[in-house]
């Protein structure tokens, strides 16, 4: 990677980071807060969760993708927090914290991003499959031990023909980065009695206020907020 | 056979093979595509080439095997000419008497000929039958022609002469230039313009560069890439030979579904063939250019027909889609610029090389030109392929060429393009085929599919069947479409169950908003189509479903039941012998009536009822 830089600019203002980096990694350095689930520095973006999803605007055409696989370039425009990409976010956070509530980084999200009611059954399900554990496994350690087997209601995460392969160095790292390692605050939360926490409401008027500013909250707090880990 | 080394010794064996097709009398072409082999045409042409054999007819009478006419409702199909008298139907048993009353004394079976279902008159002629009448078949048309597994007689019909035209005669930007002229855009339902996408991808600098042919046909209601494909693939390789010569591309990949096995084979056997007439590989006719194509076949997943999971697929990954913020004309399969067309647009290249841009964009509307070819089927008389200029309206697809609703019912709606397209109703039946005109209208020109909807239809089921189809063939790796087409089945079968409340339909409007925005690929961005086109033109079948518990079309089990008209009854008998669980009792002397414990309202009674005495409510 060369060492030249770029300007771009998120919400308007201007941007200068290295070449090739990410529109999310960008607005991370910059204490621009776009919430995220399965992005990890370092390690290739996957798209997967789709929470951070922003608006880049050329001329009068606009056009709305992941901001953790897109390339920021020389003078592109990035919208973070438009009405339109708030809205989408909300419910892309209902459904997650609908799928996992049993996850303090899921629940954090979801207050981040302005949840106050889940409309639909909880389902209490082990794994979101953001991919983290799968690829830091295949980026970090080569080990390629972990994967995704099937398609759609049957894709899960497993293990080469079920069983731990010899290139698993029991290095748990793929249950480090989980979101799932750490249960809401208040602690587990049986089948059928999954809630939405809401335990950070006071977070939540900041993050209410300044949706798009990073408030140096505790949300996620050493998980999925590099800033925070750094 | 010798390698063709010049346009000139292209054209000479055109001719040749024209003079020996000429000795013959009379030619019968007989439809050997998949649907009319479902309906035992092998065997049907078994027997004519026997019973020509032992009539001693074979050197006069030409039997040659095509690929699919689209009319295959009504397969096995025969055409013989000259006279252009079309047989539907047939069976082994009928070749004896055609060859000889037919072949021998100009005779007409009209038992064999096709019965016009508006008028119940027999028509005789093939150019004659509605269905085909109101079509204009510029990719369709020669696949009645030829033998699909013969180059020779796709030569004769003036094949690859595009090829040749475009080899020695043009530029790469000037056929780029014709192309983009044309206003040629992918028949694969996004409707980008073909000649936009060849411009850019050449102006990539790059060593190696690709062509693909994206027969990867995922919707289960159409099929026209596979008629083609199956049918004429010269036609397909010839236009993915120019494409490559204009995109700087040394490599072709043709991605076939593994349920198509027909399509393999004849790409495989046409591929074989334009090596060994030299029309692939170096050099060919001649100009220095050298190009070769390998099928790959696919394992059937929906998602691969997207370009970017069927990159991944063609590589030997996971078929999954990845963020195209980089295009694939820049870095695609193998990161290198890649150029993936749909089948039919391929086969509409050599048409627009030959006959040039203006004759092509004088068909179709201001932005969408040529021809389109769709899946007509459901609830209408005619059904089968259906090639019509792009602006063609729906009424007249429907109503026209298919007929209308068969047993006098009346149509409601139509769904076009496929399991993420959306439903129309027939109030705007009036609209255009074009991409704009649908998309507009919440529905998409999409795969191609078309189906009829008739009032025995419940669309609430319909938006239910769709998202089941899309939630199988969902890959699952982003999760907006994984856990959006998850949750809005759930509220769908909340409400086909007789559960739905009304707030569940803000719900269901939330999730496909943002599954429209936020969805990693073309299938989470219009996965939402079935549940908000329905909910658009038929809230009220929704509305009656949660408000009143009540299914209008008669279809969601858990809100309906069965009962016996007394009045209509005859006491036959015949349902209480048909009810798989025992729940009609009756006799003669006794009205018969339905046991609602008992019932499992599977509707058999009232499938088996001659008096439409079992009533639905």
């Amino acid at each position: 990677m060369s060492g030249e830089y770029i300007d771009f600019s998120i919400n308007g203002a201007e941007i200068h980071v290295l070449q090739r980096t990410t529109v999310l990694d960008a607005a991370i350095e910059y204490g621009i807060c776009i919430p995220h689930l399965c992005h990890m520095k370092g390690i290739l973006p996957m798209g997967a969760c789709r929470l951070c999803i922003v608006e880049m605007v050329s001329g009068n055409r606009s056009r709305i993708t992941a901001s953790c696989t897109l390339e920021a370039k020389p003078g592109m425009k990035v919208l973070t927090h438009t009405p339109q990409l708030m809205a989408a976010r909300k419910i892309i956070a209902e459904l997650l914290v609908a799928e996992a509530p049993n996850s303090r980084a899921i629940q954090d999200i979801a207050v981040k991003c302005g949840v106050q009611e889940v409309r639909v059954p909880f389902h209490n399900a082990e794994c979101v499959q953001c991919g983290r554990c799968v690829r830091v496994c295949d980026e970090m350690w080569n080990s390629h031990s972990l994967g995704f087997v099937g398609r759609a209601k049957e894709r899960h995460l497993d293990l080469p023909f079920h069983s731990r392969p010899p290139t698993c160095h029991r290095c748990w790292t793929c249950s480090d980065v989980c979101p799932m390692k750490a249960p809401p605050c208040a602690g587990p939360m049986a089948r059928g009695e999954e809630y939405l926490c809401g335990k950070c409401a006071s977070v939540l008027s900041m993050s209410e206020r300044f949706p798009e500013a990073c408030v140096q909250c505790s949300l996620g707090e050493g998980f999925q907020c590099e800033r925070m880990r750094a | 056979m010798a390698v063709l080394a010049s346009p000139t010794a292209l054209r000479e064996f055109a001719a040749a093979k024209r003079n020996e097709m000429g000795a013959y009398e009379q030619v019968i072409y007989v439809c050997g595509g998949t649907g009319c082999q479902a309906s035992s045409c092998l065997a049907v042409i078994e027997a004519l080439r026997q019973e020509l054999a032992s009539q001693g007819l074979e050197d006069k009478v030409k039997v040659t095997v095509t690929g699919c006419h689209g009319f295959c409702e009504q397969g096995p199909l025969m055409i013989i000419n000259p006279g252009n008298i079309l047989y539907c139907k047939l069976k082994a048993e009928a070749v004896a008497g055609i060859v000889t009353r037919t072949l021998r004394n100009g005779e007409i079976i009209e038992e064999y000929c096709y019965t016009d279902l508006a008028t119940g008159q027999k028509v005789v002629h093939e150019s004659e039958v509605p269905f085909y009448k109101a079509q204009d078949r510029t990719v369709l048309g020669m696949n009645k022609l030829i033998d699909c597994a013969s180059i020779e007689e796709y030569i004769s019909y003036g094949g690859y002469t595009a090829l040749a035209t475009a080899l020695t005669r043009m530029a790469p930007q000037e056929i780029i230039g014709r192309v983009k002229e044309a206003g040629l855009r992918g028949r694969g339902g996004a409707g980008f313009p073909t000649g936009i996408k060849w411009e850019q991808a050449r102006a990539v600098p790059a060593e190696t560069r690709y062509v693909i042919c994206n027969a990867d046909e995922g919707d289960p209601g159409a099929y026209m890439d596979r008629s083609v494909l199956e049918g004429n693939p010269h036609r397909v390789i010839e236009g993915m030979a120019i494409g490559a010569f204009a995109t700087g591309a040394s490599q072709g990949i043709i991605y076939v579904r593994k349920e198509y096995p027909l399509a393999v084979v004849n790409a495989r056997v046409a591929i074989e063939q334009a090596k060994s007439l030299g029309l692939l590989g170096e050099n060919i006719l001649g100009s220095g250019f050298s190009f070769g194509i390998r099928i790959v076949r696919g394992g059937g997943a929906f998602i691969c027909g997207e370009s970017s999971a069927l990159m991944a697929s063609v590589m030997g990954k996971v078929g999954e889609p990845r963020a195209k913020d980089v295009h694939a004309i820049e870095r695609g399969l193998y990161d290198q610029p890649t150029v993936l067309n749909n089948v039919e647009t391929w086969a509409n290249v050599p048409l627009i090389i030959k006959h040039g841009a203006e004759w092509f964009a004088s068909k179709g509307t201001g932005q969408s030109k040529g021809t389109k070819i769709f899946a007509l089927t459901g609830a209408v008389k005619n059904t089968g392929l259906v090639e019509v200029e792009m602006g063609t309206p729906l009424k007249d697809i429907i109503f026209g060429i298919g007929g209308g609703a068969p047993d006098g019912k009346k149509i409601k709606a139509v769904q076009t393009g496929g399991p993420s397209g959306g439903c129309l109703p027939v109030e705007k039946f009036d609209l255009p085929v074009d991409f704009e005109a649908l998309t507009a209208a919440g529905s998409m020109v999409g795969s191609g599919g078309m189906i009829v909807m008739d009032e025995t239809t419940c669309m609430v089921d319909v938006a239910r069947y769709f998202l089941r189809f899309l939630q199988d063939e969902s890959c699952g790796k982003c999760s907006v479409c994984r856990l959006g087409i998850d949750r809005m089945l759930e509220i769908v079968e909340d409400i086909t169950g007789g559960r739905g409340r009304e707030e569940q339909i803000a719900v269901l409007e939330d999730i496909a908003s943002a599954m429209s925005i936020g969805s990693l690929c073309a299938l989470g961005k219009t996965a939402p189509n079935p549940v908000l086109s329905t909910l658009k033109y038929f809230r009220h079948e929704y509305d009656a479903h949660i408000q009143e518990h009540r299914c209008p079309a008669g279809v969601c089990r858990p809100l309906i039941s069965f009962s016996i008209d007394s009045e209509k009854c005859t006491s036959c008998g015949v349902c209480a012998r048909e009810c798989p669980g025992r729940a009609i009792s009756g006799s003669r002397q006794e009205p018969y009536r339905i046991d609602a414990t008992l019932c499992s309202k599977c509707g058999i009674c009232r499938d088996a009822c001659r008096f439409g005495a079992v009533a639905v409510a």
